[in-house]
């Protein structure tokens, strides 16, 4: 269970992007973060596993308190936590199965990993993983020679080597069309579901969050103005979340 | 029609344009008209401070009516600022340009007869170079020497005799006037080989006599079946300019014999392009490496996304940038004329010219890669908790290894013709060899370099373009 209390994110030049916000997960969950370009909404998600530091506010995950964590500690409750990115985050010039591998890097001997030397059983399970994401045959390519769905899922397998129980997940799709969108998405839901990962995710297509999410919560200027089930969300709420003259687009291809 | 300001430029060319808003128009029409009158003041004054000058009609009075130009474009300064619009601007460019034209032309001492004319100059230079010296044919030589004087002194010596290399060589007179006739008398030479008669001159050079049938030929003279022989000569004028002609100096005959004896070896200018050529490429293999190491820090402090958070490191960066801009805007010829006056001559002196040259510009090339490293990936790295050094090798070193790595080959090739380059001011390698050469007027060695470079600098194009496809 992860718990979120009076966060606060005021960024040095003094843009002001979290203010006060409070929310709980449960395992299992799959989370949707909503709300308008600018909301706050990888501001948040960021705070969570702490790549940016959160002014003032407290995280608790399982009891232990990660906004407290230092060092080494933090680094160890960021090896439980996988993240995916909208923009895959991936080192282009570098192999897929590197890419994966890396994911192991919390776990990994430091020297060794220094060394680019990994244990056969890292290799297995980076292909493994691989597997699981339907691109094993691209192990040996450059990141950079496959297409956006196909890094995108290098990404989600680069969790996977976490053994992650929770995956927070900033826009992954937001770089893809509508059916990548619909295949990301059910990985993460496939892993929520079957090996109860909890899935924190940020979404821009209403559609989207009808179809995956299991609760939303919407952001607008850092406030948390939503919690809800997804079909909660009416017109009256639609329009308080993206304002008066919002009208809803949706990623298309429901799947 | 604008009486005003055609008043004021007509007292000081460009102000009524410049009063009138065209600031621009009138600065630069006050600046070409100014240049324009300097420059008849310069050729039309006194030669006194200029007499080194070979401008052709440098210091005549008469040059008066070069003041034409400039009273055209002063007139058409009062035209510009009376007209509303502005008068045409190309007029004044034409004249001044024309001007400029002339007086460059004097100055650049340009003279296409005198390329004409001396055509065949060239084909003193390119005979020799069609035939580079670096193998010759294999052969045995030997060599005997007798000393002489030149010219006699007050009390002439005995004449002389001499054994070296088995060759017994003596003279009709221990010395000679220039031009007089003496008789050498030889035995031990091998009887199936012309032998050649070379002349050293008093301060070490060589040169062969030439024969006095046909001047274009080397003197041979073949032995008898004994081994002996027997040949007048003329003393050749081998005094050096600058010696006292009338001072005795010691000279000598050099009977020399070359056997070929089949097969081709290294001739000693080969040899020399051969130790040049290793020189230069330790000099460009040293500074590349060395520079590359000083590079890398130093790009760190020159990189803006590193250095741009606080003003102490911004300040850094700022000072890092400019002495690279300055550093490497200055030939690594210049800086290597300084580290020759440093360290002396030699190859030395070359690398480190070349290295700091090297230096300035990987880091600036270094630190615009790291400038525009992509934070995707050192965020991911973070993200799966590692620690400093493994962000650093995974989510930095490979998105910046490749790229340095095909900077610093690129690099190796640039400095194989640099180290060549800073050879000629004396900084070690074949370039050293080379203007040496070229001073001797040695044009078969200069060409024998010249094949050299040309196949290092195209090896090193090749493999350096291999290389970094691969690294792409
Ligand atoms: N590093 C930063 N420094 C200063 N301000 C920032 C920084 N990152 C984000 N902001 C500001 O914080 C606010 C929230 O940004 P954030 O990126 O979290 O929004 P978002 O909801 O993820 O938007 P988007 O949908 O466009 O990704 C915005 O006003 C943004 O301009
Ligand atoms: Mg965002």
């Amino acid at each position: 269970m992860l718990e979120v209390r009076n966060l606060h994110k005021v960024y040095p030049n003094g843009t002001v992007a979290l203010t006060d916000v409070s929310f709980r997960v449960d395992d299992g969950e799959f989370l949707v973060v909503i709300g308008l370009s600018g909301s706050g909404k990888s501001t948040l998600l960021r705070c969570l596993n702490r790549l940016i530091e959160p002014s003032q506010g407290q995280i608790l995950w399982d009891g232990v308190d990660v906004t407290a964590a230092s060092g080494a500690e933090l680094r160890r409750i960021r090896r439980h936590i996988g993240m995916v990115f909208q923009q895959f985050n991936l080192v282009k010039r570098s192999s897929v199965l590197t890419n994966v591998l890396a994911g192991r890097l919390g776990f990994a001997n430091p020297w060794l990993s220094l060394l680019g030397v990994w244990p056969p059983s890292d290799r297995a399970m980076a292909l493994r993983a691989l597997e699981r994401v339907g691109i094993r045959d691209k192990a040996e390519a450059r990141a950079d020679a496959l297409s956006g769905g196909q890094q995108q899922r290098v990404g989600i397998a680069r969790a996977l080597m976490q053994e992650p129980k929770l995956i927070l997940a900033d826009e992954p799709v937001a770089s893809l069309d509508p059916v990548l969108s619909h295949s990301i998405l059910q990985y993460l839901e496939q892993l929520n579901k079957e090996e109860k990962i909890t899935v924190i995710c940020s979404l821009h297509f209403l559609d989207l969050v009808h179809r995956y999410a299991t609760r939303v919560i919407a952001l607008k200027d850092g406030k948390v103005v939503f919690t809800g089930l997804p079909q909660e969300i009416d017109k009256a709420r639609f329009k308080a979340i993206y304002g008066e003259d919002a009208v809803e687009v949706r990623a298309g291809m429901t799947a | 029609m604008d009486t005003l300001p055609a008043l004021a430029s007509l007292l000081l060319p460009g102000l009524g344009q410049f009063l009138s808003g065209r600031r621009g128009r009138g600065l630069s029409v006050f600046g070409v008209l100014a240049l324009m009158l300097a420059l008849v003041w310069w050729a039309t004054a006194p030669a006194a401070g200029f007499a080194e000058t070979t401008i052709a009609f440098k210091g005549d009075p008469n040059l008066w009516w070069w003041l034409i130009a400039p009273a055209l474009v002063w007139a058409w300064n009062v035209w510009d600022a009376a007209r509303p619009g502005g008068a045409p601007g190309w007029l004044p460019l034409l004249v001044a340009g024309g001007m400029f034209a002339i007086f460059g032309w004097q100055t650049a001492e340009i003279s296409p007869s005198t390329l004409l004319q001396n055509g065949d100059r060239v084909m003193l230079i390119i005979r020799p170079m069609l035939q580079p010296d670096f193998l010759q044919v294999r052969a045995e030589e030997r060599e005997g020497w007798v000393e002489l004087l030149v010219p006699c002194p007050a009390e002439a010596p005995a004449a002389p005799s001499n054994t070296s290399d088995g060759i017994a060589l003596e003279l009709s007179a221990g010395c000679a006037a220039v031009g007089q006739e003496l008789t050498v008398t030889g035995a031990g030479l091998r009887p199936d080989t012309a032998a050649e008669f070379i002349w050293q001159s008093p301060i070490g050079d060589f040169f062969p006599l030439r024969d006095p049938a046909d001047p274009q030929q080397f003197r041979l003279v073949q032995p008898e079946a004994d081994g002996s022989l027997q040949a007048a000569f003329s003393v050749p004028n081998a005094i050096p300019p600058g010696i006292d002609p009338n001072l005795p100096q010691e000279q000598r005959l050099y009977v020399r014999q070359s056997r070929p004896l089949g097969g081709w070896e290294l001739s000693t200018n080969g040899r020399f392009v051969l130790q040049g050529i290793y020189e230069t490429l330790s000099v460009a293999l040293m500074s590349t490496a060395l520079g590359t190491l000083l590079a890398i820090p130093i790009s760190f402090l020159a990189a803006r996304n590193l250095m741009g958070a606080n003003p102490v490191t911004l300040a850094i960066y700022v000072a890092m940038r400019t002495l690279l801009n300055i550093v490497r805007s200055i030939e690594s010829l210049i800086i290597a004329i300084i580290f020759v006056v440093i360290v002396g001559l030699g190859p030395f002196a070359g690398m480190l010219a070349v290295t700091v040259h090297t230096v300035a510009a990987l880091a600036k090339l270094f630190s615009e890669l790291i400038e525009g490293i992509d934070p995707g990936p050192i965020e991911a790295m973070r993200a799966v908790g590692g620690d400093w050094l493994q962000i650093i090798r995974y989510g930095v070193v490979p998105q910046i290894v490749p790229p340095f790595t095909a900077f610093t080959i690129y690099r190796l090739e640039i400095n194989v013709r640099a180290s060549t380059i800073v050879g000629l001011v004396g900084g070690g390698g074949i370039g050293f060899f080379l203007i040496q050469w070229i001073n001797l007027s040695d044009f078969r060695a200069v060409s024998a370099s010249f094949i050299a470079i040309l196949v290092i600098v195209i090896f090193m194009d090749q493999f350096s373009a291999q290389i970094r496809k691969r690294l792409q």
